[in-house]
């Protein structure tokens, strides 16, 4: 008897036609003579599969519901009438199935016929010509002959549409399988698609039967997965053709982490098509990861390294010795001259753990010191120091799939949709099956508008308020009895639950007393404490909107009060879960970037912690935490901190305060950047050292839910070097010896001395798929879900979480409160998504503003707008629009001379100096011109990309540069 | 360091001191001290402690108990 228990093996290299069920109850039956057992509700279809049988198909494809259209997948079965779809029917114990006998074959022959009458016989030139599924069943069933013509009416002449710059829909092709429809709906959960009409007629039509570009699709690329034929297919399939290897890899841009199999030509990248077996995606993904690749081979990158003396120079292309030496002689005279502490340098949230690790360990052990930061400083700081201090790890607790098991889900001051958009469809598929949806935001996400199967709440606090929300929330829940208490009292540390429930029952933190301050009305906070604390399971999902405030620490920890005291912890569907940016923020945090934890959040001060360490990289370590990035660039403009080394960051354009944080670089005696764009804070360098992309590396990314997953090299780097390989090299030229071969053996390093890393290693990953840490010998294959049993310091802390507002606050001066986000299309600060044809989606950052403030300052759709704060002042574009409460306008920051920026403060955090980047207070009025401060950075940039374009070699190769800017 | 940079050092620990509570000042000022001897660079230290010899006016009360209580951590080891 075959038995179907190992899902990986099989399940992801083919197509078994339907959905697995995963009921435990097992079902037995006979498919041609063969004894199966597969779990109840699973179609004889994909039990025929599993047993190894195919059966012919058009409109089943395991990632959608069966629909029993197409009637191809007839089968006989014993006892039954007629002949039904194997899809769409459930096994039932002891059938007997016969998928292939001459009747079948007749009956799957003419209904092929009647398909290939309506279809373009030109398969030699056709695009997906050896990728078919109609070509593939025309052959599996054997059809010879068409016997009715082309001279009866047809589709063979309806015109393509190609207003999709990444895919075009060829109508002529379509044999109305509805894939493409429930594929939109199913997977994706934005309802583009549908079939209009009936009989002959219907036909597959975007929106209201619109152009795809004007439709409300997302270009997610679900439909074109799905689609049997050519009629939806990649451009670059067109262009190219049909791929003829692949490798499994991770995506590069954003915190979900979706697995890929790049599917290749040579070296050539055909197309991205999301791996079913990739735990975070299961086989779906976002228009970025599938189609915004391009950029890996544009003109613009960097292809070899360059050098100058003064950044009003031009660059000096040079070998990549020479740029090493160049490098280590500046660094090396900088710390003569101005000590040790006097350099530091910047990992990556968008580089490998690998090459992350290896940055942090090449400032704390060839540096000697612990100036080492990362830009997840801008995002995700507070996640750590707030989770860290009540759960005990630095780490969301869930797995993306545990949303399926949710009955409330809270989302606060986060856009999944847009930013996270492979976990934001996930969640839509939740609320379709009826959870609840809280959505705590200055602004209503399009998270709202899904279609639902139950309540959606939208709490439209005001800007700054987060605080005065969480405390009102979990005020509900303790004065009305909400608790959970048996979960704090074996879970939770005694007195300061007591402390903070004292706290939080006073009558200041009622949500009638808050009301005022949040803006919320407090009927509604009631409702959506009760909906969360009553629900089961409730689950609370949050992103940049909770972390970039004053008080993001605090509202982290606040979080963590309300899930601990309604005992939503600890198991599947419930959870604190921080929506990460880039891809790798997860990993950068956990490799040890932050000044003051070496990897695994160890702190530098214990003696124990860094005696490991140094036995293994044989050199003293600092006891004394580092400078973060905005305490270096305060010292760069004091002059003590000199020098600067940059790996895949841009944080000229990433950071707030713009025209401060040029002080600082300007103030540098040298910046060395590694990046593969000339970006924005490379302009300001005198070292220029190309990076790899993901494509062109092996490593591994870390994804929100702590998930470990494999990056593999597909293509040589362009300019002959991965970024850790770089990294080393400079190691070496400073004295400080480093000899990986392999990215392998620096995971096996980290695990070595990462108490949560300790079972990872690349043979356990190639093994496994993916691992979520903590991986060791209490997890020995990773923890899916965290604190199960226990937190990690034993008992869960409770923080009091004193509610205190921003200075930033509106004025007279400065009337309307500005706030931040992210779009779909783009990614951070764009320099990879600008560089491809996602820009069509967005061209500008715009400022979006309510009506009633637009009307008061005359303001129309489309004008230009000054928009100034007490630190400066840009001109971006106007789109009103209410989906801010008055009062409040909010931007973009994809593009650098838009100068989002330049506005934003340095306020931040108070723990963590994360900046406050979701509350500016500003003022807006019409304007004829750009700002002062774009004219000069138009200016800057035309000379630096001069400076770029007329890099030639190196004149003066061997002579010793002289110190200076 | 310039007087931006410890005007900016001044306004840090003043916002620590704002959201860090304790039952007693003392204790609230021992949480902060705490925080800055875990957070803060070896140099950010240094100049905080220099700040308050020179009479520290612009520091809130909490602050000043915590810078003081800073230099007994450090003075310990
Ligand atoms: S690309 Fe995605 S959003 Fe657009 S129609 Fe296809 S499935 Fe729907
Ligand atoms: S476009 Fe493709 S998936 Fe959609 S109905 Fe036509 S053939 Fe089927
Ligand atoms: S950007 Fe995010 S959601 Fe989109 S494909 Fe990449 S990892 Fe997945
Ligand atoms: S595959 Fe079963 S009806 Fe189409």
């Amino acid at each position: 008897m075959l038995n179907y228990y190992d899902p990986r093996k099989d399940a992801f290299s083919r197509d078994l036609g339907t959905p697995a069920r995963l009921s435990e109850k097992q079902i037995a039956l006979t498919i041609d003579g063969l004894e199966i057992t597969v779990p109840e509700g699973t179609s004889v279809m994909r039990a025929a599969a599993l047993a190894g049988i195919t059966i012919p198909k058009l409109c089943a494809t395991d990632n959608l519901e069966a629909f029993g259209s197409c009637r191809l997948c007839a089968v006989e079965i014993e006892g039954r009438r007629g002949y039904p779809a194997s899809c769409t029917t459930p096994v039932a114990e002891g059938m007997d199935v016969t998928t292939q006998n001459g009747k079948l074959a007749k009956l799957r022959r003419n209904i092929m016929e009647l398909y290939i009458s309506d279809h373009p016989l030109d398969c030699l030139t056709c695009p997906a010509n050896g990728d078919c599924e109609l070509q593939d069943m025309a052959g599996a069933v054997g059809l010879r002959e068409v016997r009715y013509g082309f001279e009866g009416a047809n589709h063979l002449d309806a015109e393509t549409d190609d207003s999709n710059p990444y895919f075009s829909f060829d109508p002529s092709k379509c044999i109305v399988c509805s894939r493409c429809v429930r594929a939109c709906e199913e997977v994706q959960g934005t309802f583009a698609l549908t079939i209009d009409g009936r009989g002959f007629d219907s036909k597959v039509a975007a929106g209201q039967d619109e152009d795809f570009m004007d439709s409300e699709c997302v270009s997610c690329g679900a439909c074109v997965q799905a689609c049997p034929t050519s009629t939806l297919m990649e451009k670059s399939v067109i262009d190219q053709g049909v791929p003829e290897h692949s490798v499994v890899t991770t995506c590069a841009y954003c915190g979900v982490g979706c697995s890929f199999k790049a599917e290749m030509k040579g070296d050539q990248l055909v197309r991205m098509v999301p791996y079913k077996g990739g735990d975070a995606n299961h086989g779906h993904s976002c228009v970025k990861g599938r189609f915004a690749f391009g950029y890996a081979t544009h003109k613009d990158r960097i292809k070899t390294p360059m050098i100058r003396d003064s950044i009003n120079e031009p660059w000096r292309e040079v070998s990549w010795e020479e740029a090493i030496q160049f490098s280590a002689r500046r660094l090396k005279e900088i710390q003569a001259r101005h000590g040790r502490e006097s350099i530091g340098g910047i990992t990556s949230s968008r580089c490998t753990n690998e090459e992350t690790y290896l940055v942090q360990k090449l400032i704390r052990a060839g540096f000697g010191n612990n100036n080492t930061d990362t830009c997840a400083r801008v995002c995700h700081s507070p996640t750590g120091f707030g989770l860290k201090t009540t759960l005990g790890e630095s780490a969301g607790t869930q797995t993306f799939d545990s949303v399926m098991k949710a009955d409330t889900i809270l989302v606060i001051g986060a856009n999944p949709t847009d930013a996270h958009p492979v976990f934001g469809s996930q969640i839509r598929r939740r609320l379709r099956q009826g959870a609840t949806l809280i959505v705590a935001d200055p602004r209503r996400i399009d998270l709202l508008k899904t279609p639902h199967g139950g309540r959606g709440l939208h709490l439209a606090l005001k800007p700054g308020t987060n605080v005065a929300l969480i405390n009102a929330l979990a005020h509900v829940v303790v004065s009305e009895g909400l608790e959970d208490k048996a979960f704090i009292e074996s879970r939770c540390d005694t007195a300061p639950y007591q402390a903070w429930r004292d706290f939080i029952l006073e009558e200041r933190n009622s949500p009638e007393a808050l009301e005022a301050e949040t803006g919320v009305p407090a009927a509604q906070v009631r409702e959506a404490a009760r909906a969360y604390a009553t629900a089961g399971n409730g689950a609370i999902y949050y992103g940049l909107g909770v972390t970039e405030h004053s008080q993001g620490s605090t509202m982290v920890m606040g979080i963590a009060n309300l899930a601990m005291a309604t005992g939503n912890i600890g198991r599947e569907g419930v959870g604190v879960n921080p929506l990460r940016g880039q891809n790798n923020v997860q990993g950068s945090c956990d490799m040890g970037s932050f000044p003051h934890e070496l990897p695994g959040y160890q702190h530098v001060a214990d003696p124990a912690v860094r005696e490991r360490f140094e036995a293994v990289w044989k050199v003293k370590i600092d006891d004394e935490p580092g400078l973060r990035i905005p305490n270096m660039f305060d010292s760069a403009i004091a002059g003590t901190f000199k020098a600067l080394y940059v790996q895949g960051e841009d944080i000229a354009q990433s950071d707030p305060n713009t025209q401060h944080v040029q002080d600082a670089l300007t103030s540098l005696d040298c910046l060395i950047v590694q990046d593969i764009f000339l970006n924005e804070t490379a302009k300001y360098a005198h070292v220029l050292l190309p990076g790899s992309t993901f494509l062109e590396k092996d490593g591994t990314f870390t994804n929100a839910e702590r998930r470990i997953n494999r990056v593999r090299k597909v293509m040589p780097p362009v300019a002959g070097k991965e970024d850790w390989e770089v990294t080393q090299d400079l190691a070496n030229a400073l004295g400080y010896p480093m000899n990986y071969s392999h990215p392998s053996e620096i995971m096996d390093e980290i695990a070595l001395l990462t108490p949560t890393f300790t079972g990872v290693s690349y043979a356990k990953l190639e093994e496994l798929g993916s691992i979520q840490w903590p991986c060791n010998e209490a997890h020995p294959d990773g923890t899916p879900t965290m604190h199960e049993a226990d937190f990690p310091i034993g008992k869960g802390q409770f923080a009091v979480t004193e509610y205190v507002a921003t200075e930033e606050r509106t004025t007279r001066r400065f009337p309307l409160l500005l706030t931040t986000g992210r779009i779909l299309s783009q990614y951070n600060v764009g320099a990879q998504t600008r560089r491809t044809a996602n820009s069509q989606w967005h061209e500008e950052d715009m400022l979006e503003i309510h009506p009633s403030d637009a009307e008061v300052r005359g303001i129309q759709d489309g004008d230009w707008l000054g928009v100034s704060s007490r630190v400066g002042h840009t001109v971006l574009r106007c789109r009103i629009s209410d989906r801010m409460l008055p009062g409040v306008v909010y931007t973009t920051f994809h593009h650098p001379g838009s100068g989002a920026n330049v506005i934003t403060t340095d306020s931040s955090d108070w723990a963590t100096n994360c900046p406050e980047y979701k509350v500016t207070a500003v003022q807006v009025e019409k304007v004829s011109q750009p700002s002062q401060w774009q004219q000069n950075f138009q200016d800057f940039d035309r000379r630096q990309k001069d400076y770029l374009e007329n890099a030639g070699p190196d004149a003066t190769a061997d002579e010793p540069a002289p110190m200076g800017k | 360091m310039s007087g931006q940079g410890l005007e900016q050092l001044v306004k840090m620990v003043n916002q620590i001191s704002a959201n860090m509570h304790g039952a007693t000042d003392q204790q609230a000022a021992d949480k902060v001290a705490t925080h800055l001897q875990k957070f803060w660079a070896r140099s950010m230290k240094e100049q905080i402690l220099a700040y308050a010899d020179d009479g520290g006016e612009d520091l809130t009360p909490i602050s000043r108990q915590a810078v003081e209580r800073l230099r007994e951590v450090r003075a310990a080891g």
